[in-house]
């Protein structure tokens, strides 16, 4: 018969400070080459991490048109509050430190990155997802361009893309290709569909799809 | 070509969902009192941890649980290797062995509790002394042992190559390096983990989810339909979710402690340090040739970096062994073990490294003797496969030259390097030949006929941005006869038939050929059940006498005599018809492989050179292919990726620690869209049906191969400077 399947051995433990601090037999799995140098101890872990913050902090924020509150954690990211609170999981996380562009929405109508915006920092405004572009069940003109251009592959950074152009076609209407390329480059795209993106922007920038 | 089946430049059929947010991603799964982990990363390369203090964290607000090697993981077994990342089990002891090494899993309610707690683990260590890269890891280079990893020939010999290399009247000689990169997909990983008694559910992104179950039931001890795995949609992955990395087991280990499902999203800085990387490569290479041109020997040396838990060679020599027709031949890879997580298979493993090295060394030659880089490859064109002799399953490589010589203008290539300019630019083409083993795997499929005409396919494969789903359902609707929109399909899910894993070029031809199978056998069962229903109107006919069309059946001879699925199994209460398709690659008779030439245009500024690829001409002879409109896409991205590799991608180490200096996309760069110039692909579009019965091969990895030594050539030709090293950064210009 099968044995039981794997679990951690040891017992739970209750947290505080009086836990077992016994180094379980440490034998290398035979693996050369790691040569202990023995002596000294190498770099510690940061030991001055912040103090535990006020656990939530009321939020009200305007979603794709509906007003939403609720109390948020001071450190929660405008994205990671959209997804975990109010289940709007089209914005990605790709790198959580604003490089990527997955995260993109339009914060009063603006490009921002929201992996890196403090929600408790945007209390009272406005803010649209790539959901909120879809108007009675009709899709938004770049996102009909993403989708016939097939201005994507895998499909994880497109959110971002269109949220972006979007965004990008607010501040500049009749951008030129070139324009396009460049004020679409804050949005990665690993697959690397660019040019059917530079394509798919130019398209709904003249309204022709 | 038919007009809406194999071949139809169709949009993906998820493409709406896509691009409204409405696509879900694993990490998109909320399971009911879902918990979230952070994992925490060893801060040095080498040596042991003196101690864990994880009380702070356990007694942080929201904390459910913190694990690390003192709670001692029973794991029940290895899993095997290849497709499970490593020798070491994550947790097992107390060794570091490279740095963001996983040493503790912190659970709590929220991700930001998660967070904080995993940054109050207090680690203290006995810091070893690391071999930190590869440079000083190469006086202790080795050949590896075949197991594992090491699955192909470490050493190759054809004919006399020291005595051939000895009379050859033309020889060149150079050393190549290629850089440590990395896969940097989108969506990082992520994995959350549920149990039920014994049974483990896993939403994990996974290139493979049928390969990956097995291995996660081997590490936990269970049967295999005691373990689901779920991962329909891949937010890119180009070789990162390939195997089974550390994270996927932890987590599911701590759901089952804690008693509920636990999520996991690795940080970008773990996806740089814990799912793999290409490892640098230095790569020796000889060339002895006729004047005419003629290959007389190659000898390639090439050593990879490996970790201190897997060794795991880079097979960059195939590209000598099996690309020219040369009688003599001498490869050796190495390994050399640095304190760095383990390296992995990247678009393009062994192939986009190897043929950067040939490829240019080549380009060499050529300028050596004067001669056109597309004429001397074509005077050594492999007419069968140089080592084994066997005769291509199908090869349009000449056509591929011809073809883009042609459509590039390559005639207007100036042979003397440093010659054209316009304003401040100098302007170079390079070329290369791209070639890769195409891989086969057994894939199964069912294809199901609804009553109300509907099909429905599943198959356990998942789609990786290739446009499989669609790819798919175009292969069924043209084998059974019926409109693309009147097929759906169901992927990513190991409870249903195991499909084929969507890494290595693999899917569109081995599951490919599992879905047309499937199909054929549903459409053959439906004419056996009209041709013997005496209510149908093609009753009595024999089974070759039907043919099938938009979801109507008909005889071949009267047209008009038919009847549609739909009628067919309504009568006959047969709801779902079902096709079964298996396909089971067999020993062959050919050698199958993928193709391609890549012509690239290359403009540098003279006073700032960085190198921009204005324009890159790629021709692809990948077997037919089934939706243009993807295939393009996706063959577009390759060249890219691969312009990246040659131009701008390294994950640069400290040279004492060995550790990732910026592991982040703000400082590994990889192409962004106003990087780009005009990319053109060209398709040959000939089925290959000696190579699987649908006749399509891999697209994925052979559109990207050859392409950074296109690049470095044109730089050559652009410049006179040879660039050996990736990438080629304006530094290395100046």
């Amino acid at each position: 018969m099968r044995e039981k399947a794997s679990t951690f051995a040891g017992e739970p433990e209750p947290s505080g400070p009086n836990r077992r601090t016994v180094l379980v037999g440490a034998v290398g799995a035979g693996v050369a080459g790691t040569a202990l140098a023995g002596v000294g101890v190498g770099l510690a872990a940061p030991t001055t991490a912040p103090p535990a913050p006020q656990e939530t902090l009321p939020v009200t924020l305007t979603v794709n048109g509906v007003r939403r509150s609720a109390p948020v954690d001071p450190r929660a990211s405008l994205l990671d509050t959209l997804r975990d609170q109010w289940g709007l999981t089209g914005p990605k996380k790709g790198c959580d430190q604003g490089a990527c562009g997955a995260c993109t929405m339009l914060l009063d109508g603006t490009r921002v990155l929201s992996c890196i915006s403090l929600a408790v920092l945007h209390d009272g405004q406005e803010i649209t997802t790539v959901e909120g572009l879809v108007a009675k069940g009709e899709m938004h003109p770049v996102q009909r361009a993403f989708a016939e251009r097939d201005g994507f592959q895998c499909g994880f950074c497109t959110s971002g893309q269109v949220t972006s152009a979007v965004g990008l076609l607010k501040e500049n209407p009749r951008p030129s290709r070139a324009e396009i390329s460049e004020l679409m480059s804050g949005n990665l795209c690993r697959c690397a569909a660019y040019s059917n993106i530079v394509d798919a922007v130019a398209d709904a920038a003249r309204g022709e799809r | 070509m038919s007009e809406q089946g194999i071949g139809a430049a169709l949009t993906r059929v998820e493409a709406r969902d896509k691009v409204t947010g409405a696509a879900r991603y694993t990490a998109d799964v909320v399971l009911p009192g879902m918990a979230y982990a952070a994992l925490v990363s060893s801060q040095v390369s080498a040596g042991r941890l003196r101690s864990l203090d994880v009380s702070a964290a356990k007694a942080a607000p929201g904390v459910l649980g913190v694990f690390s090697h003192l709670d001692r993981p029973t794991w029940h077994r290895v899993p095997a290797i290849p497709y499970f990342g490593e020798t070491r089990m994550p947790f097992s002891d107390d060794r570091i062995h490279h740095a963001g090494q996983h040493i503790a899993i912190v659970v709590a309610s929220t991700r930001q509790q998660a967070a904080h707690a995993a940054a109050l683990v207090k680690a203290e260590y006995e810091a070893g002394k690391p071999v930190p890269t590869l440079e000083k890891a190469l006086p202790s280079a080795y050949v590896a042992a075949q197991g594992n990893y090491v699955n192909f020939p470490q050493e190759t010999v054809r004919g006399t190559p020291e005595e051939a290399l000895a009379g050859s009247p033309v020889r060149v000689k150079a050393e190549y390096r290629t850089a440590l990169i990395s896969h940097a997909p989108i969506e990082p990983s992520v994995t959350t983990a549920t149990w039920e008694g014994d049974e483990l559910t896993l939403y994990d992104t996974s290139q493979a989810v049928v390969v990956h179950r097995g291995l996660v039931a081997t590490a936990f001890g269970l049967p295999e339909d005691k373990v689901r795995l779920v991962c329909p949609l891949i937010g890119g992955a180009f070789g990162a979710k390939t195997h089974v990395w550390g994270h996927t087991l932890l987590v599911a280990l701590a759901a089952r402690r804690l008693g509920r499902p636990v999520q996991v999203v690795i940080t970008r800085k773990q996806m740089f340090t814990t799912t793999g990387h290409q490892p640098p490569t230095v790569q020796r290479i000889e060339i002895g040739a006729e004047r005419d041109g003629r290959l007389r020997v190659i000898t390639h040396d090439s050593t990879n970096s490996t970790s201190f838990v897997a060794e795991r060679p880079e097979n960059t020599v195939l590209s000598s062994v099996a690309t020219y027709a040369v009688p003599n031949l001498r490869t050796r890879v190495r390994l050399a073990r640095m304190n760095f997580g383990t390296p992995t298979a990247m678009r393009t493993p062994g192939d986009g490294p190897g043929s950067f090295a040939l490829e240019c060394a080549l380009d060499e030659l050529a300028h050596e003797l004067g001669a056109d880089p597309v004429e001397l490859r074509r005077r050594n064109h492999a007419d069968v496969h140089p080592q084994s002799g066997k005769p291509w399953s199908g090869k349009n490589l000449l056509e591929c030259y011809r073809i883009g010589a042609e459509r590039f203008g390559w005639h207007r290539r100036d042979r003397r390097p440093g010659t054209r300019r316009e304003g401040n630019d100098l302007i170079g083409y390079g070329m290369a030949t791209a070639r890769r083993v195409e891989h086969h795997r057994a894939a199964e499929s069912t294809v199901d006929i609804r009553t109300d005409g509907g099909v429905v396919v599943r198959t356990a494969t998942q789609d990786i941005g290739g446009g499989t789903l669609t790819t798919m359902i175009q292969v069924a609707a043209d084998a059974l006869g019926v409109a693309p929109d009147k097929v759906t399909i169901t992927v990513g899910d190991t409870d249903l038939p195991p499909g084929a894993p969507t890494f290595g070029s693999i899917t569109s031809g081995s599951n490919g050929s599992a879905v047309r199978l499937a199909a054929q056998d549903a459409r053959g069962a439906a004419i056996r059940l009209a041709v013997g229903d005496k209510g149908s109107p093609l009753h009595g006919l024999a089974e070759d006498a039907v043919d099938v069309r938009d979801g109507r059946l008909f005889a071949k001879a009267d047209p008009r005599r038919g009847e549609t699925y739909a009628v067919l199994l309504t009568r006959n209460r047969v709801n779902p018809l079902r096709g079964n398709g298996k396909y089971s690659p067999a020993e062959s008779q050919y050698e199958t492989s993928t193709f391609g030439a890549h012509f690239t245009e290359v403009r540098i500024d003279r006073d700032l050179p960085r190198v921009r690829v204005v324009r890159h001409l790629a021709v692809i002879d990948c077997g037919i292919v089934l939706n243009t409109k993807t295939a393009r896409n996706q063959a577009q991205g390759g060249i890219i990726g691969s312009i990246g590799v040659a131009l701008m991608e390294e994950l640069r180490q400290d040279p004492v620690s060995g550790r990732a200096l910026a592991p982040a996309l703000t400082d590994y760069h990889v192409p962004v869209n106003a990087d780009i110039g005009q990319i053109d692909v060209h398709f040959v579009n000939k089925p290959d049906h000696n190579s699987n019965p649908l006749g399509a091969k891999g697209l994925g990895e052979i559109c990207s191969i050859g392409v950074s030594a296109a690049v470095a050539n044109a730089v050559f030709n652009a410049t006179g400077r040879r660039i050996r090293d990736l990438p080629i950064t304006p530094r290395r210009l100046l």
